[in-house]
């Protein structure tokens, strides 16, 4: 007897076209992301993974000739949409960027960033550092030094306050562009211990095709722009439905 | 191993190297040697009219003696104006060029004025500051219309270097804000603005270290040749230190006379050119040893 599990489902992509200027960058991507669920999308570079993981955010409204049919909602709410507010939309769903890119501030100032912009003040801002380094794992090895200059850290511990930032707007859902392919890897093993004890819905980009096996619940492979596959992450990469993801997995190809 | 061709063996090498570095090294060497002359020769001949009360009291006598406390006065004054007035316009036209801008007719208009503005004569500025501020806007010969005028001089080398700082810094400073719910100006102001602002800050100081020397731009929009009191408001004219150079030196009846005050004028203008230049080059280290980026 199969356990009926509530999943819940907090990313939906119905039938997605994306256009940079005349370049077809994604084709018909239609593909449920569930809630608390580590979802990974791998595909080799150009494949559309990154452009996907961007609209959730919004972030490719900045791209000069960017532009989506199909429909994305994030927990039941169209994203692109006519009330849709990019602004609001980038407060639930935060991002992590491939390399670290933390502000030329101090830690503090990095993490508060996000909630002053929503008129937080002290001391509600010190218990929000602190909760925000706590569930990055970054507590213990910052806590005296959250005045000291967050480019002085180490690239794993930039990487994290990157994602302690992200974390201190409370979002539904993390975004994670190849958040460990500036760092080495004891800084790769840190992050990737903290995404799979993470009580969160996030999706990452990877290109390292362990990683995803790894960490990830699910599963999606993209190439030339197509979601070829996508499943459960150990059925994909164990007993994967298209020869494409077979040929990409077994590196064959990419 | 290959053989040379004729004409490639490595004697000639040797020789076309040797020729090429002579004349690369006179070059440089010249170019230094210019600027020792000019020092030397403007510090030798000025360096003896230097005092205390020259540089603290008005001129007497037919500016023959006395100081010239006025006009480095007005040359600050005057200085300090145009930079209030390039600030404003030029960092505004940088971040709307560096950061808003897209490719278009609009873009390619601002570019092409700024360009044009940079290439155009200062006695065109003059001429211009004369007919608009002084006649049309009816500010007088003052330290508002000089300043306005110096202000225009030097707005497209202000608009330039600070689009280029503001380019400089890492567009992932931009997504990480924007990623966090900061819209676009408060992106802008928040994170580009404060990690560009020294660049632009430096750009800005080497302009109006420029803009200090200039005389054509202000001998008709600000510069009298003798003021007896300090200037109270921003409609008075005042004495400024290139314009007073040349009016000792081509108007008046004691041109043999004043050849040390000429010479001191100059001496005190050079000092506070380079002095400005320096605190350029303070703040661009200070810049690049605070940033990792």
């Amino acid at each position: 007897m199969v356990e009926e599990k509530k999943e819940k489902v907090i990313i939906r992509a119905k039938n997605v076209d994306f256009y940079y200027g005349d370049f077809h960058a994604l084709k018909n991507i239609s593909l449920d992301c569930m809630e608390k669920e580590v979802t990974a999308m791998i595909g080799p570079s150009g494949c559309g993974k990154s452009t996907f993981l961007k609209l959730l955010n919004r972030m490719n409204d900045f791209v000069p000739g960017a532009r989506l049919s199909g429909e994305v909602t994030i927990s039941g709410e169209s994203i692109y949409g006519p009330n849709a507010d990019p602004v609001d939309i980038r407060r639930r769903v935060g991002m992590v960027f491939q390399r670290p890119n933390p502000f030329p501030k101090s830690i503090y100032d990095n993490i508060t960033y996000g909630p002053k912009l929503i008129g937080i003040k002290k001391p509600d801002l010190d218990v929000i550092v602190e909760r925000a380094l706590k569930a990055a794992a970054l507590w213990d090895e910052v806590k005296d030094l959250l005045n000291k200059s967050a480019l002085e850290l180490s690239g794993g511990q930039q990487q994290r306050v990157c994602i302690a930032r992200a974390l201190a707007l409370e979002p539904d859902i993390l975004l994670m562009d190849e958040p460990t392919s500036a760092l080495d890897p004891i800084a790769t093993s840190k992050v990737e211990e903290w995404i799979k004890t993470a009580e969160l819905s996030i999706v990452i980009v990877t290109h390292n095709m362990q990683q995803a096996a790894r960490i990830s619940d699910k599963t999606a492979f993209f190439f030339l722009g197509e979601l070829i596959e996508f499943g459960p992450t150990l059925e994909l990469f164990t007993r994967p439905r298209e020869s494409k993801t077979e040929n990409y997995i077994t590196g064959r190809f990419g | 191993m290959l053989k040379a061709q004729k004409g490639y063996e490595p004697k000639r090498r040797y020789l076309r190297e040797k020729i090429a570095l002579f004349f690369v090294r006179s070059s440089g060497i010249f170019t230094m040697a210019v600027m020792a002359f000019i020092l030397i020769y403007i510090v030798g001949h000025g360096i003896s009219a230097i005092s205390f009360s020259f540089l603290t009291e008005f001129p007497k006598d037919n500016m023959t003696a006395g100081g010239i406390f006025p006009a480095i006065l007005g040359t600050l004054i005057l200085a300090l104006g145009a930079l209030l007035t390039a600030i404003p316009l030029g960092f505004g036209a940088a971040i709307y060029l560096a950061e808003y801008a897209r490719p278009g007719p609009l873009v390619s208009a601002i570019r092409l004025g700024v360009a044009n503005l940079a290439g155009v004569p200062s006695v065109v500025f003059g001429l211009f500051g004369l007919a608009l501020f002084v006649t049309e806007f009816g500010f007088g010969r003052s330290i508002l219309s000089g300043s306005l005028t110096l202000g225009l001089l030097i707005l497209p080398t202000v608009t330039a270097a600070a689009e280029e700082a503001l380019r400089q810094t890492p567009q992932s400073f931009r997504e990480a804000a924007l990623a966090l719910g900061a819209s676009r100006w408060q992106a802008i102001r928040q994170v580009v603005l404060p990690a560009a602002l020294p660049g632009m800050l430096t750009g800005a100081i080497l302009a109006l270290g420029r803009a200090a020397g200039e005389t054509a731009p202000i001998i008709f929009t600000a510069s009298a040749a003798y003021t007896l009191a300090m200037p109270d408001s921003v409609f008075r004219e005042v004495m400024a230190l290139s314009t007073h150079i040349l009016n000792l030196a081509t108007n008046g009846t004691h041109i043999e006379e004043t050849r040390p005050q000429q010479f001191g004028s100059a001496l005190v203008l050079l000092i506070l050119v380079l002095g400005l230049s320096l605190v350029a080059i303070i703040i661009r280290a200070k810049l690049k040893r605070g940033r990792k980026w």
